[in-house]
């Protein structure tokens, strides 16, 4: 049975619609990715959820239970939660923080004590349990958050930007410890993000939004980036590259580049192609009979092709290859 | 212990229970009620923060003058015979405490970061456990509240003098004996019943310091 299944969701703010997602379903034991710029509604998406606000129009129904109602999200409230982006810690010790659903369950207190001990053990916050949660550090908030959060065994744990304050360590402690807490019992994981990367990697699921709508396009090499509005064609600046694409815009915008319509080769290809960058190759994973290679160029670029096209260009991660694409290719939100 | 003195420890006892008792009155009226304005969203609740407002600057004397005319011997509640007596006075300086109590409050949860109710509420916790979570956080602010609604029903004298009567042994309050040394020309009493006031404000606002300090990490 499905954790969460979303019917004709909307959410409205304002007069101005946030949110349109007509259906979703989140399997228990599933990790769902939700992706997209900032202000894309994935907030708004894990917000409603968490029953922490009641949606404009349609129905999220919880372990099969719609849930309508004040009363009804107090309940589901207590078997589904949230993990902010910057999670808030209440005021005293480390220990009190993840002991506080605990005790607002009425878990007795040496059941609680061991749930808590287990739950900073896995997050290695073992040595933190005593520290003022006001001293921390970003990262270290994060994971007592989480800790605190997967103390409580909820049937679902919903993370904004999960990994955003925390180094590679830290990272690393997390994600473990979220596929620990998976692998004991059925566990839906839903997290936002608005690096692909973390999305690619960890979720067996993956939503893309924009402006509050599910975006068709591979949420792949998505970049912020201000448009000159020069002339149709323009040269834009993309981290420390200039990419050109043909766009009547100016101003704020975000450029997608589809995997798919990336050539790669191992030397500069001579082409209509307008924009060609060279890179290393950083990360390769295999995407059903094709491969998805990472390329770092300064900025990361993700290239689709055939295992073929792989095999007989010798690619291989270390390599440098060259990334062609048209400027008609990038789409201009 | 001469008779002086036994007279000045029994104004200063009467004094610190009238102010004692308005306090926690007017903060079990004004809390709850400043939690209700800073943390939900109902119709009037503008209008009930501009009736607030202007209950602050309320003038002593004119509701020790309400609460006469309500309590004398002819008035809608004369027969509680309570005119002239301490309770009158309390009775009075909590309406006087009350929106003080209430207004900061409010303002303290209103300053508490937003995140403390959504983490609350996601954890699981119900309305009241939500709301004792935001006044942990808000403690120190709220202890603010606390102390300003003692400050003012401990220093207060318009209404204690009018509805209290200043009669010895009864009603006689720290200021109001000032007011009536000062009158009189014994300003040696006036200034000592002045330095004993001082010495309880200080005492009570210490108190309070060392309880707000507990339980932090």
């Amino acid at each position: 049975m499905a954790t969460f299944e979303v019917a004709g969701l909307r959410q409205v703010y304002a007069g101005r619609t946030v949110l349109a997602l007509d259906a979703l379903s989140v399997e228990a034991g599933a990790r769902l990715a939700v992706v997209g710029p900032n202000g894309a509604g994935k907030s708004t998406l894990l917000r409603l959820l968490a029953f922490l606000e009641p949606p404009t129009a349609g129905s999220i129904a919880l372990d099969g239970a719609p849930v309508s109602g004040r009363a009804a999200r107090r309940v589901a409230r207590g078997r589904v939660t949230l993990v902010e982006q910057r999670p808030y810690l209440f005021r005293g010790t480390v220990e009190r923080n993840v002991a506080y659903g605990l005790k607002v369950r009425g878990v007795p207190a040496a059941a609680a004590r061991e749930r808590v001990n287990e739950a900073l053990r896995r997050l290695r916050l073992q040595e933190l349990a005593g520290r003022d949660a006001r001293a921390l550090s970003d990262g270290e908030i994060q994971r007592v958050a989480v800790a605190r959060a997967l103390a409580l065994e909820p049937l679902a744990l919903l993370l904004d930007e999960p990994v955003s304050g925390a180094d590679r360590a830290a990272q690393h402690a997390l994600l473990a410890a979220l596929a620990e807490a998976q692998a004991r019992r059925p566990l839906a994981i839903v997290f936002a993000s608005h690096l692909l990367e973390d999305a690619y990697r960890w979720a067996d699921q993956l939503l893309a939004l924009h402006q509050g709508v599910p975006s068709p396009v591979t949420p792949e090499n998505l970049f912020r980036v201000d448009l000159p509005g020069t002339s149709p064609m323009q040269r834009v600046a993309v981290g420390p590259l200039t990419v050109e694409v043909v766009t009547d815009r100016g101003g704020p915008a975000t450029l997608a580049i589809p995997p798919e319509e990336i050539v790669l080769s191992t030397s500069a290809l001579q082409s209509s192609a307008r924009n060609v960058i060279a890179g290393r190759i950083v990360r390769v994973a295999e995407h059903g009979a094709a491969i998805r290679v990472t390329l770092d160029a300064g900025i990361e670029l993700v290239a689709l092709i055939t295992r073929r096209s792989f095999d007989e260009l010798g690619l291989a991660i270390g390599t440098t290859a060259y990334a062609s694409f048209k400027s008609v290719a990038v789409r201009v939100f | 212990m001469s008779g002086l003195e036994g007279e000045v420890l029994g104004i200063a006892t009467l004094s610190l229970k009238v102010a004692l008792t308005a306090t926690v009155a007017a903060c079990l009226l004004g809390i709850p009620l400043g939690f209700a304005l800073g943390l939900t969203r109902f119709a009037g609740r503008r209008a009930l923060l501009v009736v607030l407002n202007t209950a602050l600057a309320f003038p002593t004397v004119v509701i020790g003058l309400l609460i006469y005319l309500l309590l004398a011997r002819r008035g809608p509640l004369g027969g509680l015979g309570l005119l002239f007596t301490w309770q009158a006075i309390v009775i009075a300086e909590v309406i006087l405490a009350a929106p003080i109590a209430t207004a900061l409050s409010a303002a303290a949860v209103q300053a508490v970061d937003p995140r403390v109710r959504r983490t609350a509420l996601t954890l699981g916790a119900g309305t009241l456990r939500t709301a004792w979570t935001i006044a942990r956080e808000a403690r120190f602010a709220l202890a603010a509240a606390v102390v300003v609604a003692f400050g003012r029903v401990l220093s207060e004298v318009g209404a204690a003098l009018i509805v209290g009567g200043n009669v010895l042994h009864e009603t006689r309050t720290l200021t109001t004996a000032i007011t009536l040394a000062t009158s009189q020309g014994n300003f040696s009493l006036a200034v000592a019943l002045g330095l004993v006031l001082l010495g309880l404000a200080l005492t009570v606002n210490v108190l309070i310091q060392l309880f707000q300090g507990r339980g932090d990490v």
